[in-house]
């Protein structure tokens, strides 16, 4: 494995900004928020956990215009993305999204695009926190598959893997600014993951969410319980825990007109909002709200397990930290349990 | 790669008024856009939204198709005031249409009332194409009122045919209608099929339909040989948006038409 000193780094990530637009997470307060990376621009920090905001945003944007007259040509033409700092669970949850958009028959262009020529730099996690459980769902705190590059935060830089043919030409193109890893670096990478891990698992079991093998049964088991009324009261249907949420993929296509022109935007939906399902009739399957935070949870924790065989849920814990209704998903899930 | 999210440009040829609150828009699009019976289109009025809908017209004809709306809201208002000459945008075929050569050989039900008339005329038009290859042909209708029936010409033509056993009910009768009055499962009872194989296709509101399937399962057709036709909020078409999900599917892409046993244990089926 190697070494690249955080200096180095600088210099990698410098020269990428020709081909990429690249991303990168700065410290804000006490959680860390990506924007883009400028000239001569060395203020960034690779977050202990997740950023705040989840990384679909890059590749599958919060309103993007996707149509445009009746012109058949694909509008988003820019650098594709170059994420840095990137951690596990965001990568789970490019793997949803990739089950949904990537289609060669009837895929979304825009997103398949930024997939496609994007570049992926994950990080290792350095701490645990409050809201994570990714073990709760199958996750390790480490990347292990689905990056390009990886890297494991050692005291003055970072140890680097490859994942892909994309990362290992990236390395073998800058081979300068690497030198071996050494095996007291190794112990150090090791070790953190093992206590980040411990971490977690212990967070995940204080509030009791289900093994991750029983989730299904659960949410199918207790469909008509009075659990989903209970949790839906405090809930404002803001739809925060939606646009946070790294699976979370509904949008809705809205057409204007702007200087003559017809003009069609891919915009985020909230399958939490009341109209997410009603029908030009006027009928709505899911007309109360408990039935659409129930909905929530199935599409999440049956619906992604029938059609994937993966769960829907990336275990970042986004959703608690962003609802002003402190529902919060383990919690959920913790009641669902008969015990 | 394609677009999918681009519209191809059609011009309104002719607006049929229906009824005060349904119109038929005969269109033609600029490029070639066939479709097949149960298909769906995503219509659009440009600047205003787009809406899903089901052809109405024989779907052999390939040049112009006919879609016939009812005025219920934002989009459709907007399709309501269009006139000869507009130009409006239209995205498709999508979805998966009636899988008629599975009918091949068996008798078939038809039963679709109110507008669901619309999409059951294109039903029927792919039907006749292939008469002599099913066995009997049963249709039976329902509408609120005698005013409500759409296209009256070819209903009168349709109850013509030797083919085909067709009766049409009415809720609420007037001085001009002599038929039967009732629900559509009001006319079910002197269905002559045989029901343990029988294909039923079934395509109305929510309450029609719900009614319907549970008359043709008391009447024994299987649950995995009635066919239904789903309307569920579509606004991609291409199963991204995640918006018309219905259990493990989504109506727009595994649907929009299913058979009663892909999706009897799903909850809001029939709203």
């Amino acid at each position: 494995m190697l070494f690249i000193k955080r200096g180095k780094f600088d210099q990698l990530l410098k020269s990428l900004t020709g081909d990429y637009k690249v991303y990168v997470p700065r410290s804000m307060g006490d959680i860390t928020g990506y924007s883009l990376l400028g000239e001569s621009d060395t203020n960034y920090e690779i977050g202990e956990i997740r950023s705040f905001d989840p990384l679909k945003s890059f590749y599958f944007l919060g309103r993007e215009k996707v149509a445009e007259d009746f012109k058949p040509n694909i509008i988003r033409d820019d650098k594709p993305p170059c994420i840095v700092g990137a951690k596990a669970c965001d990568l789970k949850g490019f793997r949803v999204l990739d089950f949904v958009f990537i289609d060669d028959e009837c895929g979304d262009p825009t997103y398949m695009k930024a997939r496609e020529n994007g570049l992926i730099i994950s990080a290792d996690c350095t701490g645990s926190g409050e809201t994570c459980f990714c073990t709760a769902v199958d996750i390790n705190p480490w990347p292990e598959s689905d990056f390009d590059v990886n890297l494991s935060p050692v005291d003055d830089g970072f140890i680097v893997t490859t994942g892909s043919d994309k990362g290992s030409d990236l390395i073998e193109s800058n081979k300068s600014l690497f030198t071996p890893s050494t095996e007291a670096q190794i112990e150090v990478i090791q070790q953190n993951r093992n206590t980040v891990k411990s971490s977690v698992i212990k967070s995940a079991k204080e509030c009791r969410i289900p093994v991750s093998d029983r989730l299904r049964r659960v949410i199918k088991k207790q469909y008509e319980s009075n659990i989903w009324k209970d949790a839906s009261e405090d809930c404002v249907e803001c739809g925060a825990c939606n646009t946070i949420c790294p699976t979370c993929h509904c949008f809705l296509l809205y057409d204007q007109k702007s200087d003559g022109r017809l003009a069609r935007f891919r915009i985020w939906d909230s399958c939490m909002i009341h109209d997410f399902a009603r029908v030009a009739g006027g009928d709505n399957p899911r007309d109360r709200l408990w039935m659409r935070l129930r909905n929530r949870f199935d599409k999440k924790f049956n619906y992604f397990p029938e059609v994937l065989k993966e769960i829907g849920c990336t275990g970042c814990g986004r959703c608690i930290a962003a609802c002003p209704g402190k529902i919060d998903i383990r919690e959920v899930l913790a009641r669902l349990e008969v015990r | 790669m394609k677009n999918p999210y681009s519209s191809i440009e059609a011009e309104v040829l002719k607006v049929t008024t229906e009824t005060p609150s349904i119109k038929t828009f005969l269109l033609k699009p600029k490029e070639e856009l066939t479709f097949k019976p149960g298909q769906f289109m995503e219509f659009s009025v440009p600047g205003s939204g787009e809406a899903p809908f089901t052809p109405s017209s024989d779907s052999q004809i390939k040049d112009t198709m006919e879609i016939t709306i009812v005025k219920v809201g934002k989009v459709t208002d907007a399709i309501h005031e269009l006139k000869p000459g507009d130009t409006v945008g239209l995205r498709g075929p999508l979805g998966k249409g009636y899988p008629l050569t599975k009918f091949i050989g068996q008798d078939v039900l038809v039963i679709g009332g109110g507008v669901g008339l619309a999409p059951v005329r294109t039903l029927m038009y792919g039907l006749f194409h292939m008469r002599d290859q099913f066995s009997r042909l049963v249709y039976r209708g329902g509408c609120r009122n005698p005013k409500e029936f759409l296209f009256r010409k070819e209903l009168e033509k349709w109850m013509k045919r030797d083919d085909l056993d067709m009766k049409l009910t009415v809720d609420e009768g007037d001085a001009s209608w002599n038929g039967p009055v009732g629900v559509v499962t009001t006319i079910m009872d002197d269905i002559d099929v045989n029901f343990n194989l029988a294909k039923a296709i079934v395509c109305g509101p929510p309450i029609m339909m719900k009614f319907a399937t549970f008359k043709l399962q008391e009447l024994g057709v299987k649950d995995s040989n009635i066919y239904l036709s789903m309307e569920k909020n579509m606004s991609c078409g291409f199963g991204k948006c995640g918006h018309c999900r219905i259990g493990p599917y989504y109506c727009c892409t595994d649907g929009p038409v299913f058979t009663y046993d892909m999706i009897r244990e799903y909850p809001g089926i029939w709203e």
